[in-house]
Parts: C-alpha cells; structure tokens; sequence
C-alpha cells in the first residue's frame, strides 16, 4: 500500500518533458510510482486541473537564523519549495565560537535587518560551535529541506579571531581553514560560499574580503578533495568589468578543482543594458572551456525604497531636498518645521502637489512607521489626511521622527521582454532571492510563484515545463543534490501541487512575526495547493501541517 | 584651477552622463557613464554617500549638472 497518491493531475517531471495526464505515488518518503497507478494509498490527493511537480529549490537563501524557531522558512515553503539553501555570501551560523557570536550577529543583522531579539536565547538556543552542532540545532524541527553551505567568512573568523577582518592568512592558518571547511562538509555542508562586496554592520568589509586567491585555491582543492562541492560567491556586481574578472578567477578554481561555482546576483538594467550579455558571452566562453560558472538571476522586479532618515538618490532631482536632508539630522528636523522652507520644498515638487512625483510611492517600514499606513499608496494616505502627496510625506515622517520608509516599486530589473530570454537561457541560473534577508526593506518571497505569472503566463518566455525544470532538476543537478529535483521512481518524494491558471506572488505585505514582534515584508502564495517534502504533506489548503519532515540534505 | 590642472582635466575620463537606478539591496544608486580618453564608454556605480558627495565636490545640485566633470572628483571624497 501506498502511503499517498496524487491523482488526475498534469504529472511535469522536472526534466523538461511535456507534461502528462497522471498519477505520482509515495512511499517512505519517497516516489514509488509515476504514471497511470493503482493500487490502495493511505490518503489520496485529487490534482484535476492542477500541476504535480517537484518541489522546488531556492539556491540563494539567509534563513541561517529563521530556521533556529521557524523549520518552514515560512512563506518560502507555502510557495512550493521544499528546500533552501542558506549560507550564502560567506555568511553561516557555524562553524562559530561563543566570544565570535557578537561579531556574527552583527554581519547577520546587516544582512537579514533582523530584530536583535532574534539572537537571544529565548529564539535561538546558541548550543552548538562547529557545524554539526548547528545541524543538531536545526534538524529535529525542519519540515523543510535544508542544503546549508558553509560561509568563509566564519572559516577565517574560527581560525584567525579578529584578524580575520585585518590581514591575509598565513600557511599556517590556510591549513586550519581547509580543516575547518573539511570537517564542516562533512557534518552536512554542501559547498561553501564567500563574498567579495559584503559588510559587517560597522560598514567593515567581512572576514572573506581579507582572503588572497591562495587562500581561496587551496579551500577551493578542499571543494573538489570532498566530492566536488559547489563554491558560491557575490562578485563586484555594481561593475560588469571586474564581474567578469571574477568568472574568469572562478573559472579557473572550477577547472582546476573540478567544482561547480556560482555567483549572483545578476540583474539587468536598462542603463546599462549591455551588461548581462557581456556577462552571460563569458559564461559560455567558460562553460566551453570546461568550466562550471553560473550566474544566478532573480525573476523579481528590484524597488527602491527610502526614508528622510538618510539621504537617498532618489531626491536627487530635487536640489534643496537633498540640501536640507544632508543637514544634521536636528537641523534637518528644524528646517522640516519651518513653514517657509517646507513651501519651497512643496513648489519644488511640481503644481500637482508630488502627485506625479511621489504618488505611487507605498508607505514602507521603518521602527516607527504607523500601522495604519504600512502597505498604503502615498495618494490614497494623502487623500484620506486631506493633504498633497508631498505634504503627507513630509508631515507623517515628522510625526515618526522621519523614520518611516516610502518604496517606488519595480526601480530596476523589470523589463519582462528583456529579462525573459535571460532566464530562458540554458546557462543561467534562477536563484538570488536572498529569501530571509532584507527582512524590514522588501519582501523575498514569491520570486518562483513570479516565474510562472510573468514568465509563462503573461510574457510566454518559458514554457511551463522549461520554467519547472530551470527551478527542479537544474537546480538539483547544479548544486548536486541527490536524487531530488525529479519525479522519479526512487527520487526523494518532494513534490508540489499547483494551478498553472493562477499560480502567482501575492502583494507585499507587513506582519509582526519575527522575534520581539518584529515586522518583515512577505508575500503569500497563490495558486499552490499541496507541498510534500520527503513523502509528508507539510502544506495543503492555505495551512501548514504540523509535518517535521524536512532535513538537512545534500 | 591651474593649468597643470586643467590638462589633468583633459586627459581623464569624463562624466558623460548620471542617472538613478535601483541597486540590488533597495537602495537608489547613481550610476554614471564614463568616457575614457581611448573613447571607450563604461558605467561606474556610486552609492548615496558617495553620489551626494560626488554632487557636492563638482559643485552641482542636480544629477544631470555633472555631465562634462571628471571621473577625478569622485576620489575627492567627503570634504570636512
């Protein structure tokens, strides 16, 4: 007897094969069946008119912290995935020592802008110090899968204390790191990731930008000494000339090391719309010499969100805006308050009173944004005070001594006709939604639910099965996930169901349930029915289960 | 300026043209394009901190004022 059978449904094997009219069986956590199946089954699942695919994976995740109280990653998991990949841009949990942990929460909060509640002992019971005391941790509550990478950061950090944000590694240290990184893949790692951009919260470059390219070569011969582990990087990717450069250094750790690597993010703009092709051209110019090199792209538009707390760019077209808001933050509140000057500010911003200007703009975040606001379009807000856009963005953020954040949606990487064929291309990879991180700035869930309304329904780009495949088996045979990623006899049973009609992101919006009643920004998804992980309902009809099937896997 | 300065000037890479632009963590961003004296046109990507600081070493209040300035002025950095 089965455990479940998913029936009737259009069965989308994950290998990019026409979809078929059909059934999946589970058993012990795994697929036993595919195709026209019979047999009993404990419980049925009835997928007419829905998609039964593998579940998919976000290979560029920070849930390093969420996953201590939340094994869902939740919402990542009601979206479909069934497993993350956190760890990424040299930043993990472990391996870590007591006296470091203050050094790590800050790099992580920098990161994720995750409450400091989070890393206290209520949340977070900080037991372990290698990494598979992490995985320990972690474990027992997954009811998602968890394919962790190593951060380099924390390598250099165990070995070399607060020299490792000061100097380069001498041999000697060199030899403890590739220890550490040893010991750590084999307690579960699947890779280890390093940054070249990141900084901690005192704006320092983190311990990994210390490293020389010998260093990073002889953990790289770690990588490929322990099975040939994936080497994750974030690259100098405001300039398309030294992210070139980076391939090309990738490139060469790949063929020498016989690794794959990655390295995100890759986003297109149309002020420098040359910019992905020149990447993706010396992509393939590596991938033909043998090298394993993928970009990661997110499907996601980027916003810009700002606040009159920091100067932002996006004032830049108004002169004395930006006047007054490099001032001192008491000048700066004094020249708010001025009748005057604030005229001024108003005529700046055009007869329509910021309507055109700043209309559109979505009241945001910020520790003391109003409730009643969060989520709201600025004209709406305005409307309802009896105020001009402008005048409402000026007031309301001295109401909240200017900590309230204002977001212009979809600022970069929003062209579908563009990015479209980007993501098609065989070499790319989708990923980059730094799911778990930029928590009070914008949401990063809901990028696979955005593949499928914008990409297949609305633009064609993909079709349905390329856009499962890009997210299942690609991903699976990219990182060198076993047996996952497929539908498959054999295959591990993470599988989910879904509309094709309506599969899609919801809005943005704020909830209060990190640590200390801390808000992020989420999306719910839409259109996704059943999540399996390991053979387990772990989601179905709008709710989680109370399922803890999840584990670490690589 | 000197004239020593002036023929600096000329033989750098000059700001062609600025714009807006949303950087990858939410931030609005300047990016610039540059043309360098061998007449290859590229992009440089400033942050806020920098950008208005840019802005303010080239004596500008608008983004499109810094056309025609040196790459130079970037270096320049905040100014006590």
């Amino acid at each position: 007897m089965y455990d479940i059978i998913i029936k009737n449904g259009l069965v989308v094997d994950g290998e990019g094969k026409a979809g078929f009219k059909g059934d999946v069986a589970v058993k012990d956590g795994k697929i036993a069946a595919v195709g026209a199946v019979s047999g009993a089954a404990r419980e049925t699942i009835d997928a007419n008119g829905r998609v039964v695919a593998p579940g998919f994976i976000d290979p560029h995740t920070h849930f390093d912290v969420q996953l201590l109280w939340d094994g869902a990653a939740r919402p990542a998991l009601s979206h479909g995935v069934t497993a993350v990949v956190p760890g990424n841009c040299s930043l993990s949990l472990a391996p870590l020592k007591a006296p470091d942990r203050r050094a790590v929460i800050g790099m992580f909060q920098q990161i994720e802008e995750m409450p400091p509640e989070a890393f206290t002992e209520e949340f977070a019971k900080w037991t372990w110090e290698d990494f598979q005391g992490y995985r320990d941790a972690i474990e027992p509550g997954l009811s998602i899968n968890v394919a962790p990478l190593v951060g380099h950061s924390l390598i250099r950090l165990w070995v070399m204390g607060a020299d490792a944000q000061q100097r380069t590694a001498n041999q000697a240290e060199i030899a403890a790191m590739r220890e550490l990184l040893r010991q750590s893949l084999r307690a579960g790692a699947i890779g280890m990731s390093t940054s070249f951009v990141d900084v901690d919260e005192n704006g320092r470059p983190v311990p990994s930008r210390f490293a020389d390219f010998g260093e990073l070569d002889a953990l790289a011969q770690v990588l490929g000494e322990e099975g040939g582990r994936m080497l994750q990087i974030v690259p100098e990717f405001y300039d398309v000339d030294l992210t070139i450069a980076r391939i090309d250094q990738l490139a060469e750790l790949s063929i020498r090391h016989d690794i794959p690597t990655t390295f995100s993010p890759v986003f297109d703009s149309t002020l420098a719309p040359q910019n992905v092709g020149l990447i993706m051209g010396r992509v393939e110019e590596q991938f033909a010499r043998g090298a394993r090199v993928w970009p990661q792209m997110q499907t996601r538009p980027i916003d810009i969100s700002f606040s009159m707390l920091n100067p932002s760019l996006f004032l830049a077209r108004l002169p004395r805006w930006v006047r007054i808001l490099r001032q001192p933050i008491a000048k700066r509140l004094e020249a708010l308050r001025d009748a005057d000057t604030v005229k001024k500010m108003i005529e700046d911003c055009g007869p329509d009173g910021g309507k055109t200007l700043f209309g559109r703009l979505v009241i945001r975040g910020g520790d003391k944004a109003p409730a009643a606001y969060v989520g709201r379009k600025l004209n709406d807000v305005a409307e309802e005070r009896g105020e001009t856009p402008v005048q409402a963005l000026i007031n309301i953020s001295l109401e909240n001594d200017l900590d309230v954040a204002f977001l212009a949606a979809n600022g970069g990487h929003d062209n579908t006709d563009r990015i479209g064929p980007f993501l098609k291309h065989p070499l790319m990879h989708i990923g980059a939604s730094d799911g778990g991180a930029h928590l009070a700035s914008f949401s990063t869930y809901g990028d696979t639910g955005y593949l499928f309304s914008e990409f297949v329904r609305k633009s064609g780009a993909l079709t349905l099965e390329e856009a499962i495949k890009k997210i299942t088996a690609d991903t699976a045979d990219i990182w060198g996930l076993k047996e996952r990623g497929r539908l498959k006899e054999g295959y591990a049973a993470d599988i989910v169901v879904f509309d094709p009609d309506n599969i899609a992101r919801g809005e943005e919006r704020p909830v209060y349930d990190m640590p200390g009643e801390g808000m992020r920004y989420i999306r719910d998804a839409i259109g996704v029915d059943t999540v399996l992980v390991n053979g387990a309902v772990a989601y179905a009809n709008g709710a989680y289960t109370d399922a803890r099937s999840g584990a670490v896997v690589g | 300026m000197s004239a020593a300065h002036a023929m600096t000037e000329q033989r750098d890479a000059i700001i062609e043209s600025a714009a807006i632009a949303a950087g990858h963590d939410g931030e609005a961003e300047l990016v610039l394009s540059v043309r360098y004296q061998n007449g290859v046109v590229g992009n440089v990507v400033l942050d806020a901190a920098i950008g208005f600081d840019l802005m303010r070493n080239c004596g500008v209040d608008t983004i499109g004022g810094l056309a025609g300035h040196s790459w130079r002025r970037i270096l320049e950095g905040p100014k006590a």
